[in-house]
């Protein structure tokens, strides 16, 4: 744990850096690959927000999806703008993992990851069989974001990939900011201390079924704020592409930077999936052979992520989970 | 009225009694080496796939195509448990690892078995056609041989569990693999085997149900199901496997006939969410063991 300012100014300097890419990157393309490292990062930083209460979660696309198919449907049926949409449909994602957190926590471990497992396949079978999320198809012609006008001075219009850039960059830091204020309250001392020795937590006092409840609502609530991104930004979405084979990749993202860094892993890990494949023009067909390879690789020889070759420091800190 | 019933009651034990095989195989898995096989899906393709290719492309008999899907599918479960989760089997916190690791197994192969096989599914030609009729039941002489070979299988596992040194040496690892290797218990060895002999009968179930169904990359989804065949039973038991398994088969073959096939799995699906919410571990399962500690 490092303390709070040296990740005050962790996080300043990176926003920093960050905000300054689009000065250097000019092709739209790179600009929507950075576009989707950034909400693929937002869903890894989920990922180990649940690792670090000891929840493994196979289901984070289906919350995803939710959060997508929610958004689309309130800006769709409701008329509501993404300013609206997007923090009820984070809001009403928390509230459906509300709901099934309460059975599927019960039994965490293996019983857990089955679960979620078999929810991430029913949410794709319920969003293609269910009239109302518009079968196999999906939604299509989803507004955009909408442009904000701020009187007498000037509108932003989310329309060329820079401005979206600069949205997603918010939206990230906000997922950023609000899972270390969990991490660093009484909430994520309790998540560690659960991440490390549940039965010892409990016996401490912490009431393990209540704080993992949470972690998996505010984690599915993150989740449900990148899916909204994701629909008004592609303006059409599909169930199938919030299959397990996304979470699969999720997993990847976080685990090849290294779960033991909360924000700076998920960056590091998507950066280089996404955008190493791309620029070598890796054939599509065998990417996902050099991509399971990989995994094993990483599980074998570098268990800890990319990140910790750096900091020599932290060479015993493990990943919690 | 009964004749219906006992038609699909034939049905239903044909596809249960290949899942009870399914998730027997994977209840192995998970509590004997403990690794969260989530690959096993690809092997019961992989099965599939060594069948199609032995009787449709080689031209050999049924039967020695079976065998040689199991031996192949074993054989490379063992290999990998050796290769892969043996390293990482004794780390601390080794859960995610062995996860992760799995995962890569899983897409290696489902994509290995997409870019050799194409993603044309293949069918092939019943081995052993015709019909027999026992009064008003009729049942195909092909679902007859698969409900023969499944029960089988399943009494040489019990057997193999119960009455053998090995089966003795893997439900003295599951307990305690520390304590067990004082008693002269090789417990690698018997990982391997465990992985071999789980890996096989996926193999075994792909390779029967591949004259049923048409063969295709992405039979390895039927991980999903066996994963909520084994919820529905519970996670340590083997009895759970085969209650589970028949269970999901009447089910679907009773939901299929009186309701649609759709409705039958949402059916299936609110069933399976009842029972866990009144007892989370499972039928037969014991709701405060986690194996993951």
């Amino acid at each position: 744990m490092t303390s709070p300012y040296k990740r005050i100014i962790g996080l300043t300097v990176l926003t920093f850096i960050l905000a300054m890419v689009p000065l250097i990157v000019k092709s739209p393309y790179y600009m929507h690959l950075l576009i989707m490292v950034g909400m693929n990062a937002m869903l890894a930083m989920t990922f180990i927000l649940m690792l670090r209460a000891g929840l493994i979660s196979l289901g984070i696309a289906a919350f995803w999806g939710i959060g997508a198919y929610v958004s689309a449907l309130l800006a769709l049926r409701l008329d509501l703008s993404f300013w609206m949409a997007m923090p009820l449909s984070a809001i009403i994602t928390g509230a459906v993992a509300l709901c099934i957190g309460c059975v599927l926590v019960k039994n965490p471990g293996f019983g857990f990851i089955i679960e979620t497992v078999v929810l991430g396949e029913i949410a794709v079978l319920a969003f293609a069989h269910l009239p109302l999320f518009g079968g196999y198809k999906g939604i299509v012609s989803i507004p955009p974001v909408d442009p904000i006008h701020i009187p007498f001075l000037f509108s932003i219009e989310f329309v060329s990939k820079t401005a979206s850039y600069y949205l997603i960059l918010f939206l990230f830091l906000l997922v950023a900011i609000g899972y270390s204020a969990f991490y660093s309250a009484w909430t994520g001392r309790a998540w560690l201390a659960i991440g490390l020795n549940p039965r010892l937590a409990e016996s401490k006092g912490v009431n393990i079924y209540r704080y993992r409840l949470l972690a998996f609502v505010v984690g599915s609530a993150g989740a449900g704020l990148a899916g909204s991104f994701y629909a008004h930004y592609y303006g059409a979405i599909a169930p199938t592409t919030f299959n397990v084979f996304k979470t699969i990749y999720i997993h990847i993202f976080a685990i090849l930077g290294g779960v033991g860094f909360p924000v700076l892993g998920p960056i590091i890990g998507a950066f280089i999936m996404i955008l190493v494949p791309e620029v070598l023009r890796v054939a599509k067909e065998i990417e996902p052979i050099i991509t399971g390879l990989l995994l094993i690789l990483l599980v074998l020889f570098l268990p800890q992520g990319l990140l910790s070759l750096l900091s020599r420091r932290k060479k015993n800190a493990r990943p919690v989970g | 009225m009964l004749s219906l019933a006992g038609q699909l009651i034939i049905e239903g034990l044909g596809i249960g009694l290949v899942y009870v095989l399914l998730a027997a195989g994977l209840v192995l898995i998970l509590n004997i080496p403990r690794v969260f096989f989530i690959a096993y899906g690809q092997f019961y393709m992989l099965g599939a796939y060594i069948l199609w290719g032995g009787t449709v492309l080689f031209k050999l008999p049924f039967f020695i195509s079976l065998i040689l899907s199991i031996l192949a599918t074993g054989i490379l479960g063992a290999i990998s448990y050796r290769l892969i989760f043996y390293y990482i089997q004794n780390v601390r916190d080794n859960f995610l690892p062995i996860i992760v690791a799995a995962m890569g197994l899983m897409m290696i192969m489902q994509q290995g078995a997409l870019l050799v096989f194409g993603t044309s599914s293949h069918g092939m030609q019943s081995e052993f056609p015709g019909l027999i009729e026992f009064g008003d039941i009729i049942v195909s002489v092909e679902k007859l041989v698969l409900i023969i070979l499944a029960l089988l299988v399943t009494g040489i596992l019990y057997v193999l569990l119960q009455k053998t040194k090995i089966g003795r040496a893997m439900r003295a690892v599951s307990f305690r693999a520390d304590i067990s290797s004082l008693q002269g218990i090789n417990p690698t060895l018997v990982y391997m085997v465990t992985m071999g002999v789980g890996c096989a009968l996926s193999g075994f179930a792909g390779g029967i149900m591949a004259p049923v169904y048409a063969v295709s990359p992405d039979m390895g989804g039927i991980i999903l199901t066996v994963l909520l065949v084994i919820m529905l039973g519970g996670m340590g038991s083997m009895l759970g496997a085969v209650l589970g398994g028949l269970i999901l088969g009447l089910t679907l073959s009773f939901g299929h006939y009186f309701i649609g096939a759709d409705l039958a799995q949402i059916a299936l699906f609110l069933v399976i969410g009842i029972i866990l919410f009144f007892k989370p571990g499972g039928l037969l399962g014991n709701p405060g063991e986690d194996l993951s500690s």
